[in-house]
């Protein structure tokens, strides 16, 4: 009955093998019942870009593994061979780990990524919608996602796992809030008008800024940028004018030279600018002189400089890893204890059952042989009870102990053995 | 009670300069989130330590060395407790909280307990003149953490090392508002202060008692700080320039105390 997970990630598998293997949202639902029928008690599948994993429980016939390998294989059109290098397998502890650390996203592709989060609430709250078709993440799963997901929480919140800017587009938009604040209001001007001047447009505008102007070198791209996302569009020779009131001046042409130079930034400041001017220069070539950099209120970053940031920023998010680890530690250790706790219940329910069954049936005949008046019975009854309470209390406690320990196994199969609990015929 | 109100104080405010301290050792993005709740907590308790001198002596803090230098360390912890509540400005208490810790640690070295030498400058009038002019050193001290933690960020930024600094302090934009609303806070409240004070001195000696230190003082105070608010006229790099002169200002104001101390060796009072 144990809990595993099966799967493929970026870590072990190449991207053309994940994509065929990643399962769409429609596709899901129907996953998720095939592999529940072909020996799955309880099954979350875990699919986005860079992993499908799916998490099972066995059932009857410990079957999951292989139900959830020849899934991902028959998906995959994977060998034997092309199986035993891209799909891992965890079992129990590990299997609890190695969610924790997903879901924490000490896993993903990008270090402390926290979109990560969001994508396992989703594979499990599919799993665990009643459907008509029963709940495929039964009380095992449910638990160990709910702890997962508590985990992934108090990461986020005890260490610094998710802080910073972890991509180029963020670390512009950090540089920029380091220098404004909030970027709420701040005028903007794009110089160009091709892909990475819309991505640059989309960042910022997330961010709230305002007054965009887009300006090319021809009117027709700017105005069919501006036409997309608002703002107004302009040619490059009002850029000295824009100069001058521009926060922030993001630039990705594909011009062979610079568009702004020194002394059109230092001529704005001439001219009565005194706000700060953050120049955000994503091109290559270089949009922007690299000397208007040394103008006093100017701020100039180029693709190095962002790519720097973010640098930092994961090597900042790598020390927070151990920490990380340790708040997984003590989410494994809670899982192991509920989950191990409850595979001594089946034990104890029958020691209970066969002690009540031995105790009605004594009773019964000391009933029926000694004409004993109500009252009296009555408290036959009571004292018998309480005496087989007080007798069960140190098996049942030490079973539960074990399970704590991880000595489930050894001490239910001791209990079996001594009370005879198999001969009776197991559970009750 | 006193002594020991402003001793569990100084633990506070230390506690959490420590913890700020740390953080940014560690090169944590921002301060635990208790930092602030700590810093209301210690203002609160030094709050007690004051009411508690004024009832237990029948005065107000504000004469003396010890109760003076405790009055001014729990204005800058106001002035910290309110910028750290209206913004994302914990970070200056890198700064703050080592002065405050300094403040009130000479206070209880000192002693915080009356000078019992007859004030001929009392009553309400010296009070507002008091407390005025502390509340105006504590803006000086703000615009002064303010001013240096700009200065630190503008150089990372300009630099481009995107270290402990970087993540840790605020944006310049929020420290050059904090500078700039602490100096004119505390700009007003030195003046008023220091009119007060001089208005009293012209009516009831019919002197400017300009060789009195706390004169001399205070008139530098007031004239480095009309420069500081000064510097923030002006064209490009003019909020630079203001956390430069708000550096060297606040050092200046400090050095200047430290001569005019030393010069009243044995002086119980303030100045």
């Amino acid at each position: 009955m144990a809990v595993h997970v099966v799967g493929l990630s970026h870590h072990t598998t190449p991207l053309p093998i994940r994509e065929r293997v990643a399962l769409e949202a429609a596709e899901l639902d129907d996953a998720l019942h095939s592999l529940h029928y072909a020996g799955a008690a309880e099954v979350v599948i875990l699919s986005t870009c860079n992993r499908t994993e799916i998490y099972a429980r066995d059932g009857a016939d410990a079957a999951a593994v292989d139900a959830a390998r020849d899934f991902l294989c028959t998906r995959g059109g994977l060998s034997d061979d092309d199986a035993a290098r891209f799909v891992y397998t965890r079992s129990e502890d590990e299997a609890a780990r190695h969610l924790f650390r997903v879901v924490s996203g000490i896993d993903s592709l990008v270090l402390g990524e926290p979109q990560i989060q969001g994508q396992v609430r989703s594979a499990y709250e599919l799993a665990a919608r009643q459907n008509g078709r029963g709940r495929p993440a039964g009380p095992i799963l449910s638990r160990l996602f709910e702890t997962a997901l508590s985990v992934g929480g108090r990461v986020r919140a005890e260490t610094q796992l998710g802080a910073g800017a972890a991509s180029v587009p963020s670390a512009a938009v950090a540089l920029a809030r380091k220098i404004f604040g909030s970027l709420e209001g701040r005028s903007t001007v794009i110089v160009g008008a091709g892909e990475m001047s819309e991505l640059a447009l989309q960042c910022l505008l997330d961010e709230g800024v305002s007054g965009v102007v887009v300006a090319n070198r021809t009117a027709q791209r700017a105005e069919a940028l501006v036409a997309k996302y608002g703002g107004a569009a302009a040619t490059f020779d009002r850029l000295p004018e824009l100069l001058r009131t521009a926060s922030i001046v993001a630039c990705a042409t594909a011009a062979p030279h610079h568009v702004i130079t020194a002394e059109m930034v230092a001529r704005a400041f001439r001219e009565g600018r005194r706000d700060p001017m953050l120049l955000l220069d994503i091109a290559l070539p270089r949009d922007v002189e690299p000397a208007a950099g040394s103008i006093d209120g100017v701020f100039l970053y180029d693709v190095d400089d962002l790519q720097q940031v973010v640098d930092s920023t994961l090597a900042q998010r790598r020390g927070e890893i151990e920490r990380a680890d340790t708040i997984i530690g003590d989410g494994v250790a809670e899982f192991m204890t509920w989950y191990r706790g409850r595979s001594v219940v089946p034990v104890i329910q029958a020691l209970r059952g066969h002690a009540e069954r031995l105790r009605q049936a004594e009773l019964e005949r000391v009933l029926r042989s000694a004409n004993l008046d109500p009252e009296t019975a009555a408290t036959v009854d009571v004292l018998t009870k309480q005496l087989l309470n007080k007798i069960l209390h140190a098996p049942t406690t030490r079973l539960r102990e074990a399970a704590k320990d991880g000595r489930e196994g050894e001490v239910a199969e001791a209990a079996r053995y001594l009370f005879g609990l198999d001969e009776i015929g197991g559970t009750d | 009670m006193v002594t020991i109100l402003h001793g569990v104080a100084l633990l506070g405010y230390l506690a959490v300069g420590v913890l700020q301290t740390v953080s940014f050792a560690r090169g944590r993005a921002d301060v635990p989130r208790g930092a602030t709740a700590l810093v209301g907590a210690a203002v609160l308790v030094q709050l007690g330590a004051l009411v508690a001198f004024a009832l237990r002596f029948g005065e107000l803090p504000l004469v003396g060395l010890g109760p003076s230098l405790s009055t001014l360390a729990f204005l800058i912890a106001l002035f910290l407790l309110f910028a750290t509540l209206a913004s994302d400005a914990r970070p200056v208490g890198l700064v703050l909280l080592p002065v405050i810790v300094a403040l009130l640690g000479a206070a209880l070295l000192t002693g915080v307990r009356p000078t019992g030498e007859p004030l001929a400058f009392s009553g309400a009038w010296f009070s507002f003149h008091v407390v005025l002019a502390f509340v105006g050193v504590a803006g000086f001290a703000f615009a002064f953490a303010a001013g240096l933690l700009y200065l630190l960020q503008f150089r990372e930024l300009k630099s481009k090392r995107f270290g402990r600094i970087f993540r840790f302090f605020p944006a310049l934009h929020t420290l050059d508002r904090l500078g700039r609303g602490s100096a004119v806070v505390g700009f007003c409240a030195l003046t008023a202060g220091l009119m007060l004070g001089w208005a009293w001195t012209i009516r009831f000696r019919g002197t400017f008692a300009m060789d009195d230190p706390q004169v001399i003082w205070g008139a530098l105070t007031w004239v480095i700080f009309a420069g500081v608010l000064g510097a923030r006229i002006g064209g490009p790099g003019s909020n630079r320039r203001a956390a430069l002169v708000s550096v060297w200002g606040f050092a200046l104001v400090v050095l200047a105390y430290v001569v005019l101390r030393l010069a009243q060796a044995g002086g119980a009072a303030f100045l």
